[in-house]
């Protein structure tokens, strides 16, 4: 498996939690590197082909500013041959219309740009009403409630870690 | 400046669609000369937003101060998508930066700020922070939240009517939309098809109340989901290109299809709600660091400087030049004059069309009788052909033959058409709302509304009838509401509660409004056309009773006209005045003529035909012969209108009464709807008859 960059904001605290528990769990199995979001640019971004991103939701369905101000970036990048997996906090009881959104938000504008989403979990043991981050009965990547079900997300990290797994390469 | 025409641009309403789409605005292809200017007013803007609570804390003035910071991208796109030469802008009390950047200057705000007889607004009449031009059409609007919806919607009309290319944006909060009448704005915006852009500024609180208090959806833009011909884009209020992006996108839809859209921005308040309030009290630390870290300037200063747009020198050199602005319109602003206090007065309502022809509103002509509603009807009639800026309209006012509730406007959309002669829905906030709305197009235009299907029903036009009532005193003289409302009024129809009510006395409490009461059909046709010629608001009050009746029918001269503030005596007599209006005033007269005959005392009757303006001298005149004085009206003794005439007649002619003033009208109870009760409510002929002989006697 190609070297994972794990890119989040490291001002964050709830992100940044379940960021270093993901590249825990993958343990010796893949050689994951933090990157800070906050710093990013271009340069840093492609150094990677493999590629984990933490998106939490903000508001009613945005994007942080750290990656809304990144946007204008992708937006003129060439990601075929990458690959990503996205995960994000959110909350289904406090916005249940816009439940991890900005997973969905980010994933379709990185998959627009070539890149190759993986990584998608089943919406089964979330209760919500609408997200931008559901397809075809998939959501585009890991939603983590640290609000509402916070002792599930050990769980749900460990069997999305292994999963990974299969599908980076 | 870049022109503002965009090519295609997709709405940010359906997420799923391409994120990245190319759009009109954004951080790489925006010019640099524009994104400098927009720099320049957001930094302009949040100097002021910043130093507004100092002149509080000096005891300058600013008392009330709404900051906008975290509105900042909307309140720029706002601002910069209004064409002061085409558009109508209708700001509320936090658009600090939607003014700015529309174009009033750093001096106009502080002069607003600091209630200066210079804010452009209206000399400081209004409260601080209600920012406003009305000579570029960014209208004066009310602290009264959100009911400026209805205002725009009238313009709007007038917009479409006149065949105008421009659009009508109207500004507010979130939680405003909560206010019943925000709905029938936009239901009546999609109804009638009109170019309107409602932006609804989120900041996620109503004061201290969080939206989950006020409505089940988050985003309040989609409780109007199911209104047909209404679009709604949702944008990121705190980014300045998905704001400008969707504002363009918006006043596009409304120019080219002349519907109406909602523009619905994501923002935060970074501050508290205004100065009297405190959000530490309601707001975690982690949530106030929250909105503070997604601060819009601050975002767009990092994206300049990231995507090698401008220079860190050259934004200082930006920020520099605003210190100097500030500073040069603070100086203005603590030398510019302060308003004059014997200033009260004026502007309280505008001059009135002065007749030549009958300067007492008295007439010799002996033509055939009319009924008072034909009397109505004609002049209705004669107005509308000699004015073509003339329109009507109101619940059941034109469908096939009927013309109204009482048909008072019989035959006039066959006549004058559906553009000028059309119903309203049944919202007599919407009548009064956009009447207020449509006079703002030019003051040419005259309207005629019939406030509601019976004066009883206008209550839900209370708040856009205070509204009106300010306007021309608000704005010193800038804007003057040219509207006549019609109100069937009063009793004796067995209606019970809510078909016999007078609400004179009510209406009569508020300056900046004309309130006449006729109870013939001279008169009534003389004080009609006097209402629609004049400028400002006058309150038309017709006796519903007396729309058929022979008592009130008179010979009409074509042409009459009653000036306001002009009594008619109706029966001379030098025993007693009495002093009355409307329905009561037939029996006045048959009183008096029976008293006649019973005592040989004669009475004096004068019909006051206008209540707002009085004419008090004719009252005095007619006190100094009788020395005794009566008021009868059919509404309640109790704080009814009389009691003014009362207390003013005793204030002036004390030395002239040989008697107190008595007063006679309604029992202060409703009206019972059955028969026997009605009569035991409202005055008659025995209960005046039986004052007026006490009174002789005295």
């Amino acid at each position: 498996m190609k070297k994972i960059g794990l890119f989040y904001s490291f001002n964050t605290n709830k992100t940044a939690k379940n960021a270093e528990k993901i590249k825990k769990a993958f343990g010796s199995s893949a050689e994951v590197e933090s990157v800070n979001v906050e710093d990013v640019d271009e340069e840093m971004f492609l150094a990677y082909d493999n590629l984990i991103l933490g998106v939490p939701t903000w508001f009613d369905g945005e994007l942080p500013n750290y990656w809304d101000e990144f946007m204008p970036a992708i937006e003129d990048l060439k990601l075929k041959g990458k690959t990503v997996a996205l995960f994000g906090l959110g909350d289904q009881v406090g916005y249940p219309e816009n439940f991890v959104d900005a997973i969905g938000l980010l994933a379709i504008a990185l998959e627009e740009r070539g890149a190759k989403v993986i990584g998608l979990t089943s919406p089964e043991g979330y209760k919500f009403e609408k997200s931008v981050a559901l397809r075809d009965s998939k959501f585009l990547g890991l939603a983590l409630d640290i609000e509402n079900q916070a002792g599930l997300s050990n769980e749900r990290i460990e069997a999305w870690v292994e999963q990974l797994k299969k599908e980076f390469k | 400046m870049e022109t503002l025409e965009i090519t295609s641009v997709e709405s940010t309403t359906d997420k799923t669609n391409k994120m990245t789409e190319s759009k009109k605005f954004s951080i790489k292809k925006t010019s640099k000369e524009l994104l400098g200017r927009w720099f320049h007013l957001m930094t302009l803007g949040r100097a002021l937003d910043e130093k507004a609570p100092n002149y509080l804390k000096q005891a300058i003035g600013w008392s009330y101060h709404a900051p906008y910071a975290g509105h900042d991208g909307i309140q720029l796109a706002i601002g910069q998508v209004f064409d002061r030469k085409t558009d109508h802008l209708f700001p509320y009390y936090r658009d600090m930066l939607t003014s700015i950047s529309a174009g009033l200057t750093a001096e106009e705000i502080i002069f607003n700020g600091i209630s200066k007889d210079t804010d452009v607004a209206g000399g400081g009449r209004h409260m601080s922070n209600h920012f406003a031009k009305p000579e570029w059409n960014v209208h004066n609007v009310s602290s009264c939240t959100g009911n400026h919806t209805l205002h725009a919607v009238g313009l709007g009309r007038a917009v479409k009517k006149y065949k105008h290319k421009g659009v009508v944006i109207s500004s507010q909060g979130e939680s405003s939309v909560s206010e019943g009448y925000v709905y029938e704005a936009i239901n009546g915006a999609t109804n009638e098809q009109l170019p309107v852009v409602f932006v609804f500024q989120d900041n996620g609180y109503g004061i201290s109340v969080p939206k989950k208090d006020q409505t089940a959806n988050r985003k309040v833009a989609d409780n109007f989901r199911g209104m047909k011909y209404l679009k709604i884009i949702h944008c990121n209020g705190k980014d300045v290109f998905d704001s400008m992006n969707a504002m363009t996108e918006a006043k596009q839809i409304a120019l080219e299809t002349s519907t109406p859209v909602i523009v619905q921005a994501n923002c935060v308040r970074m501050g508290s709600h205004s100065n009297s309030d405190k959000h530490e009290l309601y707001r975690d630390n982690a949530e106030l660091n929250y909105v503070t870290e997604y601060d819009p300037l601050a975002k767009y200063r990092r994206l300049l400087v990231r995507y090698k747009r401008f220079t860190e020198e050259e934004l200082l050199a930006i920020e520099a030049e605003v210190k100097l602005e500030v500073k040069k319109a603070h100086k203005a602003g603590l030398s510019a004059p302060d308003p004059d206090p014997a200033s009260i007065h004026d502007f309280v309502i505008p001059e009135p069309y002065v007749s030549e022809k009958y300067p007492e509103g008295l007439h010799n002509f002996t033509g055939n009788n009319k009924k008072l509603i034909e009397g109505l009807n004609e002049t209705l009639k004669a107005e509308f052909r000699l004015n073509p800026d003339t329109f009507i309209w109101g619940q059941d006012i034109a469908n096939k033959d009927k013309g109204g509730i009482f048909n008072v406007s019989k035959g006039m959309q066959q006549e004058f058409g559906k553009d000028r002669v059309f119903n309203a829905p049944i919202a007599e906030d919407y009548i009064m709302g956009t009447a207020n709305g449509m006079s703002r197009f030019n003051d040419k235009i005259r309207i005629v509304v019939e406030g509601a299907e019976f004066a009883d029903y206008f209550w839900p036009a209370m708040e856009q009838f205070v509204e009106t009532t300010h306007e021309y005193w608000r704005t010193k003289g800038q804007y003057s509401p040219n509207i006549t409302v019609r109100l069937a009024s009063g009793g004796y129809i067995g209606g019970g509660l809510y078909h016999s009510q007078n609400i004179e006395g009510a209406l009569a409490t508020f300056p900046g409004v004309r309130i006449v009461y006729p109870s013939y059909a001279d008169d009534a046709a003389g004080l009609l056309r006097t209402s629609i010629r004049s400028k400002g608001m006058t309150v038309f009050m017709e006796p519903k009773a007396l729309y058929n009746d022979p008592k009130a029918s008179a010979a009409v001269p074509e042409d009459f006209e009653v000036p306001f503030g002009k009594a008619r005596v109706r029966r001379e007599g030098a025993d007693l005045t009495i002093v009355t209006y409307g329905n009561t005033t037939h029996m006045c007269v048959e009183v008096a003529d029976k008293l006649a005959e019973d005592t040989g005392k004669q009475v004096e009757v004068i019909d006051l035909r206008s209540l707002v303006p009085m004419d008090i001298e004719t009252i005095l005149k007619s006190v100094a012969k009788t020395n005794k004085v009566m008021v009868v009206h059919e509404d309640k003794v109790f704080s009814g209108f009389g009691a003014e005439i009362s207390a003013t007649i005793t204030e002036k002619a004390f030395d002239k009464l040989d008697a107190p003033v008595k007063r006679v009208g309604s029992e202060f109870t409703p009206v019972g709807f059955n028969r026997i009760l009605e009569k035991a409510v409202l005055p008659n002929n025995d209960k005046i008859y039986a004052a007026a002989k006490e009174l002789i006697e005295y």
